[in-house]
């Protein structure tokens, strides 16, 4: 049998964002892949140097369409550890919200690529389905689909009335009801096991090695998880559920996402019931003292690590942002050789790459 | 008079522009159908002949360092393969050709455009083309042999290889799909196989080689691929219909042929439904199905029919 190499990307169907996969097959087979990232590099984090401390957060906003919310709770959470300044509960609250809700569109999405990756449209078409509710529920807060705007230093910008807590409550119990379809689907359904179980199997050496975060590493046995390791925002005073499987396959990653679905409903629900009251944000400077602060938060596909720098201007001397694209990247490129081709894109789809979060 | 009457049979009913103009609709149907499972609103009735003639309209390109000839000859030749194998199914309770053996001669018709996608997919120098191609050559050995065991059974019984034959023996509402329900099955399989749907659709496994075979393929060509898929499904759900369905069970003309097509109409949405229900095999998952499952269960069928009618 000869050997073709078999290019995905940058442009495919399979993929939603550009990369570039170079894939040596013979026959059925891979036996050598090749990454190559890069095309959507706009220079964020430089842009970061030219803007103020404020101004930041709209950039940041942008680094990611699925994850917006969390690259600004990382960012806006390192600028207030700079200027040591405390958020008031309220904010945290909406804060945390906002994150878990993230947290269910950006699954739901990843659980509608997967599908369609494997030829379930089905599936891929009641994900995206529910997956527009959360949306809606976000803009009836924020006003915003993709980006909310809703995180400003020293607190957010966007209050939750009561009316608007019951509708999200509301659009939480149909999501609820829903959900019962999707464990059916990871547990029980044999063609969606036939094309994810055994597959990619990622170990608990790799997800060592590689660094390996979020979803991902908790799928092949990790417990990692900033929200609970590492409180921010309002996940101190809650308690959040751990999503640990040891499968390690594509199958587990999709275990993990649909129990950690259920998760971010509970949570978002013991939020809204007991919203604090007080302000929704502290007024801050305009200029930060001189100093360097990292955070970390737990974005839907893993730790996100934001590093600022302040020499005492109005800009940022230097913002750094690390995002888990980067190590399900690596480990992906050691996946990939050993597959069948009809397992690329089950395989890829599995990764939840972000490739605009990583290109930044 | 007579050559007058089967011209016009030829190129109207149930000829060519009956044939193509229900194959635009079934497709219709096809897509409705998946639409309402999955919860989408689904497509306009015009919309297959809209995408078709927008196809048509569209620059056709042909691929540096393929035939150009055999490109364009190909899918002419499935086409004109597909439209005769419409001809030899009965439609209502008629059929244009008649005579015995003609079930075989349509399996053999329907075969042609599938080893015409894997020549068309062979001749362009794209990776994508040449995994889709032979990925189709592989799903062809697969689902054969399970399409062909099914249709045998009810062959067998009725001691015929004759459509017509066939349809009669299920008078009185003796339809075969009572006697034999593991051949249905079995037979639905293979031409789930044949059609290249969900999910047997390795060839054009969108995620994973874009459109298979007819990657490069766009313009007049990729119409009549499409039309030609079309067509297909429309021959093998007829044939389905005739050989497992009892066909039109009734003889008075009109009433019999609203019965012919409720059956097959209620075939496609079957169709659409296994679609709606399961996720694509993998390439080696095809053939594990149909040489470890589908072809011993065929065997046993045909086994019990021929002991059973013997």
């Amino acid at each position: 049998m000869s050997r073709v190499t078999v290019p995905i990307g940058p442009q495919h169907p399979l993929l939603k964002e550009p990369i570039a996969l170079r894939l040596d097959v013979v026959g059925e087979r891979v036996v050598a892949a090749e990454i190559e990232i890069g095309y959507v590099h706009r220079g964020l984090e430089r842009l970061l140097q030219e803007r103020t401390f404020q101004q930041g957060v709209a950039v940041v906003e942008r680094i990611c369409g699925i994850c917006s919310h969390a690259h600004t709770t990382a960012y806006c959470q390192a600028v207030e550890a700079l200027i040591d300044v405390d958020l008031p509960p309220r904010a945290a609250a909406i804060r945390t919200l906002l994150c878990e809700l993230e947290r269910l569109h950006s699954h739901l999405l990843w659980l509608g690529v997967l599908s369609e990756a494997i030829g379930f449209t089905t599936v891929f078409m009641y994900a995206w389905r529910d997956r527009e509710q959360v949306l809606d529920a976000m803009e009836l807060i924020s006003g915003g689909r993709i980006a909310h705007g809703a995180n400003v230093v020293g607190g957010v910008r966007e209050d939750v009335s009561p009316a608007q807590a019951r509708e999200v409550l509301t659009m939480l119990r149909q999501l609820e009801m829903q959900l019962g379809l999707y464990q059916e689907l990871v547990e029980r359904d044999r063609s969606f096991h036939r094309r994810t179980r055994g597959i990619a199997v990622l170990s608990a050496a790799q997800v060592q090695a590689y660094g390996v975060v979020g979803p991902m590493a908790r799928a092949s046995g990790a417990t990692l998880d900033i929200r609970r390791s590492a409180p921010y925002a309002a996940y101190g005073w809650l308690e959040v559920p751990a999503a640990v499987t040891n499968e390690g396959d594509v199958w587990a990653r999709a275990w993990t996402r649909v129990q950690e679905l259920q998760h971010s409903i509970d949570l978002c629900r013991t939020l809204l019931s007991a919203l604090p009251a007080g302000p929704l944000a502290r007024r801050v400077a305009e200029r930060v003292q001189a100093g360097e602060a990292v955070s970390r938060v737990e974005a839907p596909r893993g730790e996100l690590f934001y590093y600022v720098r302040s020499e005492g201007e109005r800009t940022a001397a230097r913002v750094k942002a690390r995002t888990p694209t980067l190590p399900a990247l690596l480990a992906m490129a050691e996946l990939l050789p050993g597959l069948q081709t009809g397992d690329i894109a089950a395989v890829v789809a599995g990764c939840d790459l972000c490739m605009a979060c990583a290109d930044r | 008079m007579h050559t007058l009457l089967t011209l016009g049979e030829l190129l109207l009913f149930p000829g060519l522009a009956y044939l193509v103009t229900v194959a635009l609709l079934l497709a219709w149907v096809d897509r409705k159908a998946l639409a309402v499972l999955q919860g989408r609103v689904g497509p306009p009735i015009y919309q297959p002949l809209a995408d078709l003639l927008k196809l048509l309209g569209k620059e056709d390109l042909d691929t540096e360092g393929s035939d150009a000839r055999l490109a364009a000859l190909l899918p002419m030749i499935s086409l004109a393969c597909a439209l005769t194998a419409g001809l030899m199914t009965p439609v209502g309770n008629h059929a244009v050709i008649s005579f015995e053996g003609d079930l075989m001669v349509t399996l053999f018709l329907l075969s042609v455009p599938t080893l015409g996608l894997f020549l068309a997919g062979w001749i362009v120098p794209s990776v994508y083309n040449m995994l889709g191609g032979n990925r189709s050559l592989l799903q062809y050995f697969c689902y054969e042999v399970p399409l062909l065991l099914g249709l045998a059974g009810p062959a067998a019984l009725a001691r015929t290889w004759r459509l017509a034959a066939l349809m009669s023996a299920q008078s009185a509402y003796h339809w075969h799909v009572l006697a034999m329900p593991v051949g249905f099955a079995v037979a639905t399989l293979g031409l789930i196989g044949k059609l290249e749907r969900v999910p047997l659709d390795t060839p054009h496994a969108k995620a994973e080689i874009g459109a298979g075979p007819l990657t490069e393929y766009s313009g007049r060509k990729l119409a009549l691929w499409r039309l030609t898929a079309w067509v297909q499904t429309l021959v093998g759900i007829n044939l389905m219909v005739a050989v497992y369905l009892g066909g039109a069970d009734v003889v008075w003309p009109y009433w019999g042929f609203g019965v012919y097509a409720v059956k097959v109409v209620g075939y496609m949405g079957g169709l659409a439904l296994v679609q709606a229900l399961y996720a694509r095999l993998r390439v080696d998952q095809v053939a594990e199905m149909s040489w470890r499952l589908l072809v011993p269960l065929g065997l046993l069928q045909l086994a019990v029919t021929v002991w059973m009618g013997a």
